[in-house]
């Protein structure tokens, strides 16, 4: 896809919304940065690139009370129709603009291991930066991985060829994640300890979750109710992330922008993606999928379920 | 404005309170009761002293702390008292209080109305609902040196007869003849027999004369927005205005971040502020 | 000057960590995409002197949460009564391998926390400061979220060091700027070397002059901060991580029925609840208004009450804000206004 095609998608889109969420190149960091666009001029500073990392999703709530267009990821769609299932978001007032993803980069692992702010340039099927070259599947984001939604669930106008993506290759097999799956209870059951022993309860997790909508009222926080204790320690503070990874069964996409989001590198994708398979296994379910399927969790009723026993 | 006074607890670790014993519970309103406070140590109890218009935190240890208006005056050294309303987490709690319970409390904090500048004025009061709780510890103060003050009219509104707290204080205001005092509710009762109206217009038809007065308001932010304008009507310069200001507070001495308005902290720098003051803030209220 | 091999840092660190003192230091932890953050150091345990940290170093001083004090509730002779139990001070630790923006932010947080600097009595703060030693690490490079040459001295600035050590080939030269770095450098682990001084880096700059007056006049354009602000999300990272910030919460939590402990932790004036008022009113509902705030409380109402400027130019919070925020471009569209 070239710009050719996003920017007057966007013009487009804009002649029937107040606003368009997408992407600006920063000119300090050089990466893409969310953008809001509103005239058409602004439209013209419009990227995407494997840089456009972040899910827009997470604004649509935030902005109830306009019409917004969205340039969406295939997985970014999928939060779009979660939140559309779930009632957080009315079809009618937004308008999605699909873009052609080829797999977007972990720019926070990049810059981590090789330096902040070094210039990304993803070419040939290598990311370089500033001298530094490496296989693009060592450096995407693991949700990229064999991506089963490269084709946007919901489009409006796709700004490019949606449809005939190639998945990118599957993750290297030396990673966290076998390592993790390798290990007794015991020692996960450490691993956590230690994991949670350095957040810093910044709620940035939350925050960047595109289906964590009660925000200002999440029981990580509040004391009404007060399910966990404040403290920042590991007890607590993994208390706290799993009530809300409790709440995001049947709900979570699998965006991984907690995960990117976590200032201290906490893998919390370990424990969503486990719980995301034990949906789909159970309820062959996968959370914003269509627009048809009903999250499990809404389908229980009172009156034929019964009520607790 | 004056010095805070350094007495209590603020002179030593700020943010370790006093174990204090509840000594009486006054049901003032079906939402606001009155704790009547002694500190643990007779040494503090005896030492303490403040000034009208200061604020305290009084602590559930386990539930948390909120922040109140001392209504007791100055000249009350056997007790502190603090009206709380039924509202959060910690009002709720300390509802389930009664005589004999143990609580924690620091106090005095934050700057006080300035009545020594005051003396030789007129004083006009306008309360309204549990904003009348600073006010009742001025009005008694100002009523302790009744000869430092010269006319003194004061108006109490609350929504219905049963929201208007201090019955015991109001009958002695009514009766005696150094005060003029209005209580006035917004709807009246078959068993109401005073005022019916709004603290502004019943303001307003007590025409305090502004010159050489100041005019003391606090109460919920739709009677103070309205009794601003009736005092400004009326013809009270916003020098001669004053208002206490609440916010969410943790720390109470200023560091906690969360009560600024602008760069005045309302525990520190308020929470009683003139409106010209006020009107120098940014606005976020 | 002094020199110190880069291999003799563990020794050293030993050395400060001998009377029982924690010791500090950047480290890499495990299982955490590279983060480097300070923590208590350990014997064996290696030290990143290269990386810069992406959380500051206040936690050493501002533990995210800190115990202000015990409470129980006892029955003694058919009455209840409290017992409150204030916690003990800690030891001052060592801080090694702070960055200048580290350490020139200590005077912000003493002006607040430390009584000897004007601050309120806050024991656990002045327990851990009064002796604390801070080695820093001079930046002679810096990456493009930096910007401390906007400040003062820049990374030439000595303020809050007790000594600072100069990157060159194999090691460190060592320059005391107090007592206490001047006896650190006259142990057997320093020799004496002619090394010049290496030359310092120069980062990105803002403008910080007028700033505080023109916040001022722009506080009521809340559609410029709504712009400013559009993709801020509202965590709390930028105030975490940043070396000046220290606004807190303050809370109990009870162990049980009979006993718990107030709390002091970390707190952000981005979260909704911050200003929360229990009736349901809040000065500050939207995003924009926060953030209002927290570049106010910065670079407006510190230094009109304080005299100093509420940043260093560390630039953590834009290496790590999940949404793209950079400080420096706010300031940049308030100064164009």
């Amino acid at each position: 896809m070239s710009m050719n095609d996003l920017i007057p998608a966007i013009k487009k889109v804009l002649e029937e919304v107040d606003v368009v969420l997408g992407w600006t190149r920063s000119p300090a960091a050089g990466v893409a940065v969310p953008a809001r666009f509103h005239t058409p001029d602004e439209a013209d500073g419009a990227i995407f690139d494997s840089t456009c990392i972040h899910n827009l999703a997470v604004h649509l709530p935030r902005l109830k009370n306009s019409k917004v267009g969205i340039v969406a990821k295939g997985c970014d769609a999928r939060s779009i129709v979660q939140l559309i299932v779930e009632g957080e978001v009315s079809r009618d007032r937004i308008r999605v603009i699909g873009v052609p993803c080829p797999g977007v980069i972990d720019v926070k692992r990049a810059w981590r291991c090789y330096g902040f702010g070094k210039k990304i340039e993803d070419a040939g099927g290598r990311v370089h930066m500033e001298g530094r070259s490496v296989p693009r599947e060592e450096i995407l984001l693991h949700k990229c991985h064999q991506c089963r939604d490269q084709e946007p669930v919901i489009v409006d106008l796709a700004a490019g060829d949606v449809t005939s993506m190639t998945p990118p290759p599957p993750p290297d097999k030396s990673g966290i994640r076998e390592r993790f799956a390798a290990m007794s209870i015991t020692e996960r059951r450490e691993f956590w300890r230690e994991q949670f022993s350095r957040c810093i309860r910044c709620y940035a997790c939350r925050e960047a979750c595109p289906l964590c909508f009660c925000r200002d009222v999440c029981s990580m926080q509040t004391r009404e109710p007060h399910w966990t204790g404040g403290q920042v320690n590991a007890i607590e503070s993994e208390m706290a992330q799993q009530v809300r990874i409790s709440h995001m069964a049947g709900r979570c996409t699998g965006c991984e922008e907690c995960e990117r989001a976590c200032p201290v590198g906490i893998p919390l994708m370990l424990l969503l993606e486990e719980q995301n398979k034990i949906i789909e296994e159970l309820f062959a379910y996968r959370a914003g999928a269509s627009l048809e399927d009903k999250p499990p969790l809404l389908t229980y009723d009172i009156n034929r379920d019964g009520g607790w026993r | 404005m004056s010095t805070i006074p350094k007495s209590g607890i603020n002179a030593k670790i700020p943010l370790l309170p006093e174990r204090a014993s509840i000594t009486r519970v006054i049901q003032e309103t079906p939402a606001v009761r009155t704790y009547r406070l002694v500190f643990d140590d007779p040494g503090m109890m005896a030492a303490f002293s403040f000034e009208p218009g200061q604020i305290g935190q009084m602590s559930i240890l386990g539930a948390g702390e909120s922040t109140f208006a001392i209504s007791s005056p100055p000249s009350q050294k056997d007790y502190i008292q603090f009206s709380v309303m039924k509202t959060g987490v910690v009002t709720t709690a300390i509802h389930e209080l009664s005589a004999g319970d143990r609580v924690a409390v620091r106090a005095p904090m934050g700057r006080p109305f300035p009545v020594n500048a005051w003396k030789g004025k007129d004083i006009v009061i306008a309360g309204g609902g549990i904003g009348m709780a600073p006010l009742r510890s001025l009005l008694m103060h100002l009523l302790d040196h009744r000869g430092d003050f010269g006319r003194i009219q004061a108006v109490y509104g609350a929504r219905t007869p049963a929201d208007l707290c201090f019955a015991g204080d109001r009958e002695e205001w009514e009766r005696r003849d150094d005060i003029e005092f209005i209580a006035t509710v917004d709807s009246g009762h078959p068993d109401w027999s005073g005022s019916v109206g709004v603290v502004p217009g019943v303001l307003e038809s007590m025409s305090p004369p502004p010159a050489n007065a100041v005019a003391v308001t606090c109460g919920p932010p739709v009677m103070i927005k309205y009794t601003l304008e009736s005092l400004e009507k009326l013809g009270f310069a916003a020098d001669q205005v004053f208002t206490t200001l609440e916010r969410r507070m943790k720390c109470g001495v200023g560091l906690c971040g969360r009560c600024n308005v602008g760069a005045k902290y309302v525990c520190t720098d308020g929470p009683v502020f003139s409106l010209r003051d006020l009107r120098a803030l940014p606005d976020e209220l | 000057m002094r020199f110190i091999a880069e291999d003799a840092i563990p020794r050293l660190l030993e050395h400060l960590a001998g009377g029982g003192r924690t010791v500090w230091a950047p480290r890499v932890v495990r299982d955490s995409v590279n983060t480097v953050l300070f923590a208590p150091w350990s014997a064996g345990e290696p030290v990143e002197t290269g990386a810069y940290t992406h959380l500051s170093a206040k936690a050493a001083l501002l533990p995210p949460t800190e115990r202000l004090f015990g409470f129980g509730y006892l029955q003694a002779a058919g009455e209840e009564r409290i017992e409150l139990e204030p916690e003990e001070p800690e030891e001052s630790p060592v801080l090694f391998g702070a960055r200048v923006c580290d350490a020139r932010a200590l005077a912000a947080l003493d002006a607040l926390f430390f009584p000897a600097s004007g601050g309120f009595n806050d024991p656990g703060y002045a327990g851990r400061r009064s002796g604390l030693t801070v080695i820093t690490l001079a930046c002679t490079t810096c990456d493009s979220a930096c910007f401390c040459s906007s400040f003062g001295k820049g990374p030439a600035e000595t303020d809050g060091s007790d000594l600072i050590l100069y990157p060159v080939a194999n090691g460190f030269l060592a320059e005391p700027v107090t007592d206490a770095g001047s006896e650190l450098v006259r142990l057997d682990l320093f020799q004496d070397s002619r090394l010049e001084k290496p030359e310092l880096a120069v980062t990105a700059r803002v403008e910080t002059a007028g700033l505080r007056e023109k916040f001022i006049d722009l506080f009521s354009d809340i559609d410029l901060w709504r712009q400013v602000s559009e993709k801020c999300l509202s965590c709390g990272f930028c105030a975490y991580a940043c070396p000046a910030c220290h606004c807190f919460n303050i809370f109990d939590e009870m162990s049980g029925d009979r006993e718990g402990e107030r709390c002091r932790s970390w707190d952000s004036c981005m979260f909704y609840s911050y200003t929360l008022e229990t009736s349901g009113h809040n000065p500050r509902p939207e995003i924009a208004h926060r953030y209002r705030n927290r570049i106010g409380h910065k670079f407006s109402y510190f230094p009109a009450n304080r005299g100093e400027i509420l940043c260093t130019g560390c630039g953590r919070c834009i290496r790590g804000c999940p949404a793209g925020v950079d400080i420096r471009e706010v300031i940049r569209t308030v100064q164009e206004r």
